[in-house]
Formats: C-alpha cells, structure tokens, sequence
C-alpha cells in the first residue's frame, strides 16, 4: 500500500506507458533508452515531479530490455548494450529455441533490473563513495579489461580478431581530440561531417543489419527463407524456469558486474554487458557452446545490461554524476523541476528516492510481464518473410540513425557506408564483433589513458603503481589473456583432431 | 492480450491528443505570431542538462505563447549547429541559442572562423548565468582565487592546477586569474599555475577529487550540493569566487573584482550570456517579432521564478544593441586572449 501512497495513479500509469513505449524503442534497431528519454523530457515539465520519474524510469527500464527482441530474433542488437546478446540468442533462434531465448532473456534481464536495484536501495551512498575512488588509471584498466573480449570471441583465428578489434579502436579516434580542439585522422573533405566521429549507433547497425543483409541478398532471398525457422523445436525447446537451476552463480555475478560498471562514471553500458560475458565465458564449463546458442552467455549479457540500470543511478542519485548517457538525460529532469541532484539528494528528498525505488521495482515488474507474456506474438517477426522484413528494417535504421543526433544527415551515409563495410569484413575475414567492441571502447580508453598520464606528468609506470586496485585489475587481465590465449590454442587442436 | 493492446494503444493516443491540444490552444498573440507552424532551436552544447538547455528550454517554452508557434530545442553541439544555422531557410524556422562560447570559440580556434558573430544576425540576449565560479577541496589552505595566489606567492615550492575546459568561458576566465597573478606576483608565481584541460562538469570534478586539479572551474548550478554541510570530507567543495559581475543573491562568494583581481588595470569580470542566433539574412519581421516576443517572457514572473530555480537571472538586451554589446564584449575579451599563455606550454 506504500506503493500507492508515494506513487500516484497517474505515476503508476505513466510508468506502465514509459515501459512499453522504451520497450519499443529498445525493440527498434537505432531507437534507444536515451533517444526515448530524450524525446519526453520536455514533457516531464507540465508533469509533477513524481509522475515524471515514473514515466522516465519505465523508459529507462523498457529501453534496455527492449534491446534484447531484434538481438535474438534478427541479430541486429537493437541498443549498444545488447551487443553480447546477439552472440548466442541469434544461435539459439537458429537452433529453433527464439521464443526460449526470448523469455531467458526477459527473465535475465528482471532478475538483473531487480538485483541491482537492491543494491542502489541499501549501498548506494556507500558504493558511490567506492566509485569516486576509481580514478582514470583504474577506469582505464577496466576498460582494457573488457577488450580482453576480443581474444576470447575471435572465431578462428586470434591475430585477425585482434587486428579487427585495433582496426575498431582506429576508426573511433577519428574526430577532434578533446583536450586541444584538435582534429585528427579526418579524410579530406569530411571535416564538418567527422568532427565529432563516426556515431556509434549508425555503426553498430550498419554493419550488423545492412552488412548481413547486403550478404543474403547476394545469395538470393527465397520468399519463404524465415519461415524455415521454428520458435520451439521439440520438447528441448520450451522454456522452463530450471534453465536457471545452475545459473544462479553466473546471474548473481552478471548482474553484479553490471551493477558495479555502471556506477563507474563514463564506463557505459556496453562495458558492462562485455565484461559480464568475458566472465561467463571464462568461468563456465563448456565454454566451447558458447557463441554457438548457450543459454549461459545470454543470461550473462542480458543480466548485466540490467543490472546497469540500478548502477548508473547510484553515482545519480548519491553524487550528482550520471554513471551513463540515459542517466546524464535524466539529471536534466530532474533540474528542469529545480532539483539539485547531489550527495544530499537521498537524505533531503526521501519521497523522490522512495518514488524512484518504487517506480524501478513497478518498471521492472511491468516490463517483465509485458514481455513474458506477449514475447510470442513479438517472436513472430521470425515468420514475416525476408523480402518483406528487411526493406522495412533498412527504413527503421535509416530513421533511427537519421534521429539518434537530433535529424543529422550524415549518419544515414554512416549507416549505409558501414553497412558495405560490414559486407566487404564478412567477405574478406574481419570479424565484425571485435571490431566493434574496439569501436565502442576505443575513444573511452584512449580518454582514460590520457587522463592518468596527465594526472601523473606522464610517468607511465603509474598504471602499475597506483594501489592494489590497479594491481588486482592487471592480474584478471592476463589471465583473461592467458585463458583465451589458452582456449584458442586448444580449439585449434580439436579442429586438427577432427580433421584428421 | 488483444484487449490490453487496445485498451494501450487508446490511452496512449488520448494523451497524446490531449497534449497537442494543450498545445494549439494556448493560441498566440495575434501580434507576435509568426508563420512558421514549427521553430526549431538548436543549442551550442550536446547535454541537456547543462546550462544552455535549460535556458533555451525555458524560454522556448514560454515563447511559443508568444509567438503562436511550437518550438522544439535540439541539442546538438556548437558545431553541429553553427552548420545547421548556415543551411537554414531565412524564414526563422531554425534558430540557435547558445552562449559567449559562440565567439570565444571562433577566437580560440575551437571553431570555424566562417562562424564568427558577424556573419549571422544576432538576436536579443535573454538571460545570464551568474554563477561561473571556481572551486577547490573543503580542506585547501586557501579560501578565495586571490588567496590561492598569495598562498602560492608564500610557498614557493608548491603548485596549483587549474581544471578547465579549452576553448570556452572557463578558459578565458581562467586567462583573467593567471594573468592577474602575473601581473601582481610576477612569473614566479604564474610559471607554478599549471591547466588540466578536461571536458565535461563531472570530468573536472573527478579531477578535484583524484588530486590532479587543486581547483575546477565549476558553476552554483552545478557544484554548490557538494558545498553544503553534511558532505563527506572526501567530496566536499567550496567556492574561491565567481566570475560575473555581481554575486548571487542568496550565496556568500566573492565575486573575482570583490578579490581585487584585476587584468590591464580594469576589474576582471566575466558574464555568462545567453542569446539568440539567426541566419544572416533572416526575414527582418520573424527578427523582430522574436525580440518583441522575448521583451515580454522576461517580464512574466512565472519565467523569472523558473530561471531563479536554478539561478539564472534575466536579461534583456534588444536585438537592435544586442550586436555591438557582444562586439564590444568580443573586443575586451580579444585583449586578454593576446596577452593569454598557451595552454600547451602550461598543460600538466
């Protein structure tokens, strides 16, 4: 009943509405929760302060989840954040499991939306002091940390999915470096179109969607192609809550990590749901299923880009420092009501921290319903034919990519130029997933590197000496190095075996 | 689960009936109104939740009224939206709001110099952010920028670094104290004023806090909740002055004339302002109905308490002064950057 006494009907209504318009955005490739949040923060001023966290936190929680339908079903990753899901949820779809994979990863995604936000309501003054405790030499550690990825998901061969994952860290530098307004690495002629960089969505998109397109279409699009996959292949097939029987360790630390990355400020989403991954990967046992459909990996990537919404408001709500670019969004509500958000937000605004608590447990509840129980009319789209479902995918990225920066033209040719580069990698052997992973961490990285050496008047032995933080962060790195190094040699052995 | 689609998808369109409705019928003076059915208002800065999109936010919403129009703020990033401006129809249907960041970058080099102020028509200035200020930790051993020079003038083996933003307001107020402290103290002191140049508000605090700043150039907006009694020691801030030219009411920080800060014999002062750009060669009665339009928000009380939220302040220059009162803002400024260090030489 506390429920009703801090959050209105109107609050509870508008928080069910920013749930699923966020699960549609999320749903849609190049529409995302802070794309979402960005559309109706202008309407939260005619709204009661309240009301207003309601709606944004269902679009919060609806946008991330939303992510995860055309990651699974299609495999294009609707948000940067479900990049991992498309790993194994786009297999399993393959292996005739889309509606188990669905539903694997709704409940993920819950069980990570909710954990995290225990975590937010009992540790987040706590944590948030933890968190300014990261300078930029342990963010810059974490950051390498998740690119260690690279080598673990190189299919076949390690040196090529690292060149692929360097070639992704070069493409996102070019722009003007930040601390001298400089421009760099700009072909001539696209000064005014590259001086921020290549946008990160129109990437992503172009070369998962149009790239995968531009190959089947090569090889000719029967009218039936899609309608060749089944939602639920045999008994195996049905979803069944024991999935998670052996799960519990692998969703606890998912959602963990996820939680703990998004309190780092400027580390992101994507780090989140990568490291997450990485660690699935590394500490499962049978590492081999994994990319191949393993329900494992896409309860890892799923739980942690959750658990980041409960993370990225810790720093929010205990600081006054977004921990993300939805949550930097979300600071602008809250000052368009002339709340100050800062280290006595929750001590002087019990209410509005009760109705932010509140309106995550309803978000997440909401979207987990609204997903659950209406995933298989979702799941549908599998059966729409291909010549029917992709021109329309073309014009919704188009749309996403043209919106994503407030109507920019250039991102549309971002899209498409990507979307040919994605085609000619797959022709010519660059693996697209580390290249992106380079893509999407290479700018951060590069941020936080130059920030400790700045910090430290460019002694560079500061990434060694900085505290047992950056010793016990090196330490996970070589051997996340170690075992893909080590993972990669044994396959390798195994395809010689059989071959023989 | 038909019905509860149904039951969604009415819902969601009554509410959106109901808010074009609030819209359309808020109607316009018949005086001001203007033709376009839409303005679009792009802003110099990518954050909405910064100051340029709060004030643009505001204004936009009450001059809609006014203007009989709907307008839509964009935040897209100075250069996206100088490009923008240079494409726009002359009709007014895109204007850019912004602030002195609009020339200071052309002046530092950050932006193109086919964006200077003379090459687009210059609307009404509409509001300041007074509170630009510096700050440093709650335990440093200085309790104003002016201290902070005495203190290094006494201890000549320390040092102290400056977090600020390159090529904008937090720049050229920091070019005010160094030279300020040149002037008064000699190199000596100045040599030992180092610049960690940073990007956003939350990267230049971080820097205050890992110890690679010993002061950030902040604002009231943005940093006074860590000023407050109650803040962890670790966190915890406090102004050394700030840089417009009077204080904020309701706050006790010197302003940098009140510190006696000087720079070729004046007091140094900076206002952050906030105005309008349009295309050069915008349709002269949309211009002047946007002054008209905006003379009348700042007089509405509801406006002025909305900016007081965060302590903004009105104020109105007319479009027709608003040119040769930024010129003449630009020409001041111009001398300092002169005279300014390069930030190359003194980046840690």
């Amino acid at each position: 009943m506390e429920l009703i006494g801090i959050l209105s009907p109107m609050s509870i209504m508008l928080c069910f509405l920013g749930v699923l318009i966020g699960i549609i955005f999320g749903s849609i490739p190049g529409m995302t929760a802070t794309m979402a949040i960005a559309i109706f923060l202008p309407i939260t001023y005619a709204l009661d302060m309240i009301d207003s966290i309601g709606l944004l936190i269902g679009l919060y929680v609806g946008g991330i989840s939303g992510g995860l339908v055309p990651a699974i079903l299609l495999n294009i990753p609707g948000t940067p954040s479900s990049l991992c899901t498309t790993f194994d949820g786009y297999p399993m779809t393959q292996n005739g499991q889309g509606e188990k994979a669905l539903k694997v990863g709704i409940t993920a995604s819950v069980i990570g939306g909710l954990l995290s936000l225990t975590i937010l309501y009992f540790f987040a003054p706590l944590l948030a002091s933890v968190a300014i405790d990261f300078s930029s030499v342990e963010k810059f550690l974490i950051i390498i940390f998740a690119l260690t990825i690279i080598a673990s998901i190189s299919k076949g061969s390690l040196l090529v999915g690292m060149f692929s994952g360097i070639l992704g860290v070069f493409i996102s530098l070019i722009g003007t470096f930040a601390d001298n307004n400089e421009m760099r690495l700009i072909p001539p002629g696209l000064e005014d179109q590259l001086v921020y960089g290549f946008s990160l969505l129109p990437v992503l998109i172009g070369l998962f969607a149009i790239g995968q397109m531009l190959i089947e279409a090569e090889e000719g699009m029967k009218p039936a192609t899609h309608q060749n996959i089944e939602l639920n292949k045999g008994e195996k097939s049905k979803f069944k809550f024991r999935v998670f029987k052996n799960q519990i360790v692998n969703l606890c630390r998912s959602s963990v990590l996820g939680t703990f990355i998004g309190i780092l400020p400027g580390v992101g989403g994507s780090a989140a749901s990568i490291t997450a991954y990485s660690q699935a990967k590394s500490f499962s046992k049978k590492p081999g299923n994994f990319g191949k459909g393993e329900p494992e990996g896409l309860i890892a990537s799923e739980s942690a880009n959750n658990g980041l919404t409960g993370g990225a408001l810790i720093p929010l709500l205990s600081l006054g420092i977004p921990g993300d670019s939805t949550t930097a969004i979300l600071i602008g509500a809250f000052l368009l009501q002339g709340i100050e958000v800062g280290p006595l937000f929750i001590p002087t605004n019990p209410d509005l921290w009760s109705g932010i608590i509140f309106a995550l447990i309803l978000a997440n509840i909401v979207m987990f319903a609204l997903m659950f129980f209406s995933i298989r009319y979702f799941a549908k789209i599998v059966y729409i034919p291909k010549y029917i479902i992709f021109p329309i995918i073309i014009v919704m990225c188009a749309v996403g990519s043209y919106a994503i920066n407030n109507g920019v033209m250039f991102d549309v040719w971002t899209l498409l130029l990507f979307g040919l580069a994605g085609y000619i990698f797959m022709k010519i052997g660059i693996q697209i997933p580390p290249f992106l992973i380079g893509f999407i961490l290479g700018a951060q990285c590069e941020k936080y590197f130059i920030d400790s050496l700045k910090g430290s008047g460019g002694d560079l032995t500061i990434f060694f000496t900085n505290g047992p933080v950056a010793i016990g962060l090196w330490v996970l790195i070589i051997a996340a190095l170690a075992y893909a190094i080590f993972d990669n040699l044994r396959s390798k052995k195994n395809e010689t075996r059989e071959a023989a | 689960m038909k019905n509860i689609a149904w039951m969604t998808f009415i819902v969601m369109t009554v509410l959106l009936l109901s808010a074009c409705g609030s819209k359309s019928a808020s109607g316009g003076d018949s005086e001001n109104s203007i033709d376009q059915s839409r303005v679009r208002v792009v802003i110099g800065s990518s954050s909405t939740g910064g100051d340029t999109y709060q004030n643009a936010e505001a204004v936009s919403r009450y001059l809609e009224d006014g203007l009989g129009t709907n307008m839509k703020v964009d935040a897209i990033g100075a250069v996206k939206a100088f490009d923008e401006l240079s494409t726009a129809k002359d009709d007014g249907s895109t204007v850019m709001f912004f602030h002195d960041m609009a020339y200071l970058g052309v002046e530092y080099g950050s932006f193109k110099e086919e964006n200077k102020l003379e090459n687009w028509t210059i609307g009404p200035v509409v509001a300041i952010n007074p509170g630009n200020a510096f700050l440093t930790s709650g335990d440093a051993p200085y309790d104003t920028l002016a201290e902070s020079a005495e203190w290094l003038n006494e201890n000549p083996e320390e040092t102290i670094t400056v977090a600020i933003q390159a090529g904008g307001v937090s720049e050229i107020v920091f070019d005010g104290y160094y030279l300020w402290a040149k002037e008064e103290f000699g190199t000596g002191v100045s040599d030992r004023i180092n610049v960690y140049v940073t990007g956003s508000q939350e990267d230049k605090n971080q820097a205050l806090w890992d110890g690679n700043a010993d002061i950030i150039h902040g604002s009231i907006g943005s940093n006074s909740e860590y000023t407050k009694k109650g803040v962890e020691d670790k966190i915890k801030m406090k102004f050394l002055g700030v840089t417009a030219s009077e204080r904020v009411e309701g706050y006790d920080i010197p302003t940098m004339a009140e510190q006696g800060i000087t720079v070729n014999g004046k007091e140094f002062t900076f206002d952050k302002e906030f105005f309008f750009l349009m295309p050069k060669e915008v349709d002269e009665e949309f211009a002047t109905k946007l002054d008209q339009a905006v003379q009348e928000v700042v007089d509405m009380e509801n406006y002025q308490e909305d900016l007081q939220k965060n302590a903004y302040i009105t104020n109105y220059i007319p479009a027709k002064e608003s040119t040769d009162y930024l010129l003449e803002k630009r020409e001041e400024v111009n001398q300092i950057i002169e005279e300014a260090p390069d930030l190359d030489k003194i980046a840690q």
